[in-house]
């Protein structure tokens, strides 16, 4: 067997672990659930209520629904980096190190395994929002622009989540980057308003953030 | 192991030179103080640390050349516990052949087999969360053998153990050794349980290899005896006495109120001298004549001047 063939071959158990670390638990299903649950039934319903007005144009129901996407897989991307610290405490990160595989299949499986949860997550979502009314009007290229915009968000956060989980190492200096790195760039990004009534200057600044382009991917692709 | 060196960023030198060779069935023993350098070796071994300069290779391959392959050819045994905390100890068994690409049967079959011989089978379906430290670390023994390795590194294995548990893995590991054929290479701070279990040992201290060879050739080589002299004040001078009355060429070592000196002459002899000692003032509350042990030879060479009685004893 090749070097190469035992790398890649890494990448399926290790996948397989990180889903079964997630879902092992029923606090851990219920997590990655709640989330999704309370946005389509609880808080989109009433920021509909409150701002839905602002535009008679536009369905506001449907529009945070897709907002809703770009907080969520940052945020569930971002938590992650959570797991990489945990496995790093209780050590099974040595185990991984020493067993015959890339280095690299590790962070791959891990990032396989957090997009397959920001899909799940994603997709009940969809599912929710359109059975309480939301009219997401899409084509087949649409839907495969959405998926991939979805995917470079989660992957391109977690990314970011596994080098800071590393860096830092600690679960109580890693928590508060959470918000900061997950959330933050999310109010700016035109998922709940459009970008056009920020102040001057702002709607400018969010023009740079990859965030923004990617959130009109999600919504116009 | 060739000429191993590890200086990691910062400038610590971990390892400054390192030769030693372990034949294939041995059980052999890294034994020195904290921060001798040890897990360093070990790390570099088992492809988790990058030598600075020098080789090394394991079941004949090159440790930085091809890594994957050593790590296939070997099993680890960490220090501190290395469970999947979420998972049953059968499933971290599991996750292991799976890594190292065993054949679904096969491996089923092994992990029955290894449960049974670690007499962990009717806890085999239990979170590992629930397992003593005991069954842990029998866990970790059976995942390190399950992809049949040619070589087994194991990480201080009955630190932090009770005495009954380390005479149980002791056991055990002597077992694989006779059963499997597996080369073992193990660092560990128990001096008396190295001794017994060994058939060679390197003894390192700040990077460097001081001692080799077997227990009893070290322990001979120190000096088959040791005197042990209770020194109420000033034990410095009765050191000072203790080298000039001949017994030994080793200057004494002295922990606490206790001079200690390995000595080449007969029992009888020493006695006799140390006899003359006691009377002449300088102190002695009391003395000792007994076998050297593999923890002075330690304590000789690696144990003074610069670590304190708790590294030796520890």
């Amino acid at each position: 067997m090749t070097a190469a063939s035992l790398a890649i071959a890494g990448v399926g158990p290790l996948y397989r672990r990180r889903l079964a670390v997630t879902t092992r638990t029923l606090s851990g299903i219920v997590g990655q659930i709640a989330m999704p649950v309370l946005w389509v039934l609880v808080v989109a319903p009433a920021l509909d209520t409150a701002l839905g007005g602002f535009d008679p144009t536009i369905d506001y129901y449907t529009f945070v629904a897709v907002g809703q996407v770009a907080f969520l897989v940052p945020f569930t991307a971002m938590f992650s980096g959570l797991n990489v610290i945990v496995d790093k405490d209780f050590g099974i990160t040595r185990e991984l190190v020493v067993a015959p595989v890339a280095h690299g299949a590790i962070t791959i499986a891990n990032a396989l395994g957090v997009l397959t949860i920001a899909l799940a997550q994603v997709a009940l979502i969809v599912v929710l929002a359109t059975a309480r009314g939301a009219d997401f009007h899409t084509s087949l290229a649409g839907l495969g622009w959405f998926v991939a915009a979805t995917s470079f968000l989660t992957l391109s956060i977690y990314g970011v989540a596994e080098v800071l989980a590393l860096r830092i190492g600690r679960q109580e200096a890693y928590g508060p980057l959470i918000p900061a790195v997950g959330v933050t760039p999310w109010f700016l990004s035109g998922a709940l308003f459009p970008i056009t009534v920020l102040p001057a200057g702002i709607e400018q600044l969010t023009v740079l953030s990859p965030w923004t382009h990617t959130v009109a991917v999600l919504r116009h692709g | 192991m060739e000429d191993l060196h590890k200086t990691y960023p910062g400038g610590v030198e971990a390892v400054r030179g390192l030769w030693f060779d372990v034949g294939e069935g041995e059980i052999f023993g890294l034994l020195g103080p904290n921060g001798a350098g040890k897990s360093t070796t070990l790390g570099v071994l088992t492809t988790t640390v990058r030598p600075t300069r020098g080789h090394a290779y394991v079941a004949g391959h090159n440790v930085r050349r091809h890594p994957l392959e050593v790590r296939r050819s070997i099993g680890v045994v960490f220090q501190d516990s290395v469970l999947d905390n979420e998972f049953t100890g059968r499933e971290n068994l599991r996750l292991h052949a799976r890594l190292w690409r065993m054949p679904r049967h096969a491996a089923e079959q092994r992990i029955d087999e290894l449960l049974d011989t670690m007499g962990l089978a009717d806890r085999a379906d239990h979170n590992v969360r629930t397992y003593s430290g005991g069954m842990r670390r029998r866990i970790e023994i059976a995942r390190a053998l399950l992809a049949g390795p040619r070589v087994i590194f194991l990480d201080e294995p009955t630190t932090g153990l009770d005495p009954a548990i380390r005479d149980v893995i002791w056991q055990l590991i002597e077992r694989l050794r006779r059963d499997e054929g597996v080369t073992i290479v193990l660092s560990t701070h128990y001096l008396e349980e190295a001794e017994g279990a060994c058939d060679r040992v390197a003894i390192v201290d700040h990077g460097l290899l001081v001692a080799e060879g077997r227990p009893s050739d070290l322990v001979d080589q120190l000096g088959p005896d040791l005197v042990e002299l209770r020194v109420g004040a000033d034990p410095g001078r009765a050191a000072d006495a203790l080298l000039a009355s001949g017994l030994g060429s080793r200057p004494p070592l002295l922990r606490g109120d206790l001079v200690a000196m390995p000595v080449r002459a007969s029992a009888e002899q020493a006695r006799a001298r140390v006899g003359m000692l006691t009377s002449d003032g300088l102190g002695i509350r009391g003395s000792t004549i007994r076998r050297s042990t593999l923890a002075d030879v330690f304590a000789h060479l690696a144990g003074a001047p610069h670590h304190d009685a708790e590294d030796l004893s520890a």
